[in-house]
């Protein structure tokens, strides 16, 4: 059995003897892998700066849990599983809440939500512009922003004013039979620029009606995704800015995807050509190899030698096609990055300053693997050829 | 005296109707130093690549060190190959990329011996054929003598009982042709390594001890 070092040794050899041949085989698989690193780095660049805008704009550590719907069957939220969602450790704050449509005297439409006060606090930190929080089971409520000013300018509602929602029912003969609810205003949310600017907040202090969402906060944005798969895994479903960034990673996938199944292609080529310059070294060396095997090497070393000098040029180009797949990455982003922000337009100014390239060690480590095992499958024939020689006609040759 | 090489009728039979080997039995003693002979396609290289085990037989039986052959176990094969069996060829057989001690080292390679004790022999056999100051020279650097004797050190580095030689001195010039022939001899004698040497040469015929002339794949008396 001949030693790794020694196969690496006299394999090593082989393939730089004829250099220019080594080198353009190399580069053909080289530049396999530079467009495949390219292209995925591009893809990866531009994914994650579209979740880092994602994060940016919008509340990433909120999540609405709602009840869901599975093979039919609806799945509530229970006590245990509200009481499953606080326990867990990626939760800040977690408040169970019923979700409820009013309308005023005058027909204007507005959603209510009922939950308890201190949760809502914890898990939307609420400030106030004016006015003071609500008081659990009494009847008061707190306008949003939004809300606050169409409804002081149509209805004429106040800070301090009594003033009676309806809820649409109907009787038992099915006409329309309102239920009168009066609430007392107490306070005004400042301006938030999410949904809460158009909600009105109470705190009936129900125990009976079962609950529909559940307002979470999670710990960090880093976590936000381990809390989801937690509560979906609970039967409830989970809504959020999160679902933004799930749709962008998911859409990445098949554009990274599709993509690299196009660069794929140059792989095959490089394969092919590396396939072709060892038949063609294997044939040159026919003599060579019948008289290696007349002094003591066995099919198996034939076959490992062969096999080595493909996974060098693997190991080569994997590293060229890495490095030139850097560079190439390079400058897709300083080309690249002002065309897509002359065609996308003032929306993607997200780009200016970020790189739209992104090379990550995964990138990097594949095209390596990517090269070394296209090569070794390349080199397959031709080292069974070369090991299946019949010396005594091999040495004949010349 | 031990027989290293003993064949019994050996047949070869290329196709149908070509009779390369037919119903060769020789013994070739230990420390013999033997030419055969024989016209172009008298079946010379058949048999030695036989005995060389490069080859199989279509019939009869080879011993070769007292082991029988079996040419349908490749271990067996390559491990006579290894270690009992050395060859020098024509010129033109060395690896081109290796340096002349390069090539000596390489049969070391296959057999596992560590780098050490595979650079102390080859320095060895370079001193033996006199040529250890070219030991870092490639092929194409080195005449055609050089080349041989780099040959014969190969053949010689892993202590085999038998060298097989096809056409040691053909493509060289009468003086490197004496030179080399009497190389051989010289190892035969102070080494005992028996040689088994196919040529058209007369030259080499003398010193022989023994001549077997083959003629349509059979011994001729």
């Amino acid at each position: 059995m001949v030693k790794m070092t020694d196969v690496a040794t006299i394999s090593f050899r082989q393939v730089t003897r004829k250099r220019l041949r080594f080198f353009l085989t190399v580069l053909g698989i080289a530049i396999g892998v530079a467009a495949v690193v390219g292209v995925v780095s591009l893809g990866e660049g531009v994914r994650s700066l579209s979740v880092e805008m994602i994060k940016d704009q919008s509340d990433l550590t909120l999540l609405e849990v709602n009840a869901d719907i599975r093979d039919g069957v609806t799945i509530p939220i229970t006590g245990q599983k509200i009481a499953d969602i606080q326990r867990d450790p990626g939760v800040v704050g977690a408040v169970p809440a019923r979700r409820i449509t009013y309308a005023t005297e005058r027909q204007t439409f507005l959603s209510a939500v009922d939950a308890g006060s201190a949760g809502m606090q914890s898990v939307f930190s609420l400030t106030y512009l004016d006015g003071r929080s609500v008081e659990t089971g009494t009847g008061e409520a707190v306008f949003g922003y939004d809300l606050a000013e169409t409804l002081r300018r149509y209805e004429g509602i106040r800070i301090g004013d009594r003033f009676t929602l309806l809820v649409r029912d109907y009787d038992e003969d099915g006409r329309p039979a309102d239920i009168r609810h009066e609430f007392l205003l107490t306070g005004v949310l400042r301006e938030r620029g999410d949904e809460l600017d158009r909600l009105m907040i109470t705190d009936t202090g129900n125990k009976d009606e079962p609950f529909d969402a559940v307002f979470v906060r999670v710990v960090s944005p880093d976590v936000v995704f381990p809390v989801v798969d937690r509560v979906e895994g609970l039967g409830l479903s989970a809504h959020g800015a999160f679902e933004q960034i799930r749709a962008v990673n998911k859409l990445f996938d098949i554009i990274v995807l599709v993509l690299s199944g196009f660069t794929g292609i140059s792989l095959v080529i490089g394969a092919l050509m590396i396939m072709n310059t060892m038949i063609i070294s294997v044939f040159e060396r026919t003599r060579e190899i019948g008289i290696s095997m007349a002094i003591g090497a066995s099919s198996g070393d034939i076959l490992r030698l062969i096999l080595s000098e493909c996974f060098i040029i693997g190991i080569a180009g994997g590293i060229i096609g890495n490095l030139l797949g850097i560079v190439f990455a390079g400058v897709i982003n300083s080309v690249g990055r002002n065309v897509v922000i002359a065609e996308l337009g003032a929306g993607f100014s997200g780009f200016a300053g970020a790189d739209i390239v992104l090379v990550t060690p995964g990138v990097i480590i594949s095209g390596m693997a990517i090269a070394i095992v296209l090569s070794l499958i390349s080199g397959i024939y031709p080292a069974l050829k070369a090991s299946r020689l019949h010396p005594a006609d091999a040495i004949r040759s010349l | 005296m031990a027989a290293i090489v003993r064949t019994e009728n050996l047949q070869k039979v290329f196709g149908r109707h070509v009779h390369a080997l037919d119903g060769i039995s020789i013994i070739v003693e230990e420390g013999e130093y033997v030419t055969v002979t024989g016209r172009s396609g008298s079946g010379k290289s058949t048999l030695m690549n036989i005995i060389g085990c490069l080859d199989q037989p279509t019939g009869g039986t080879v011993e070769i060190a007292g082991q029988n052959v079996d040419y349908s176990d490749p271990e067996q094969l390559v491990s006579l190959r290894r270690s009992k069996i050395g060859f020098i060829f024509q010129q033109f057989s060395l690896i081109p990329s290796m340096t002349a001690a390069e090539n000596i080292e390489y049969p070391l390679i296959f057999s596992g011996v560590p780098g050490s004790e595979r650079k102390r022999r080859t320095m060895d056999m370079l001193e033996l054929v006199g040529i250890l100051d070219r030991s870092d020279h490639l092929p194409g650097e080195l005449s055609g003598g050089q080349q041989q004797r780099v040959a014969i050190s190969r053949a010689l580095v892993a202590g085999p009982n038998l060298v097989l030689a096809d056409e040691p001195t053909g493509n060289l010039d009468s003086t490197t042709s004496n030179e080399i022939i009497t190389l051989l001899k010289q190892i035969n004698e102070e080494m005992g390594t028996t040689f088994l040497i196919v040529t058209h040469e007369p030259s080499i015929w003398f010193g022989t001890d023994r001549t077997i002339h083959l003629s349509d794949g059979k011994v001729v008396p």
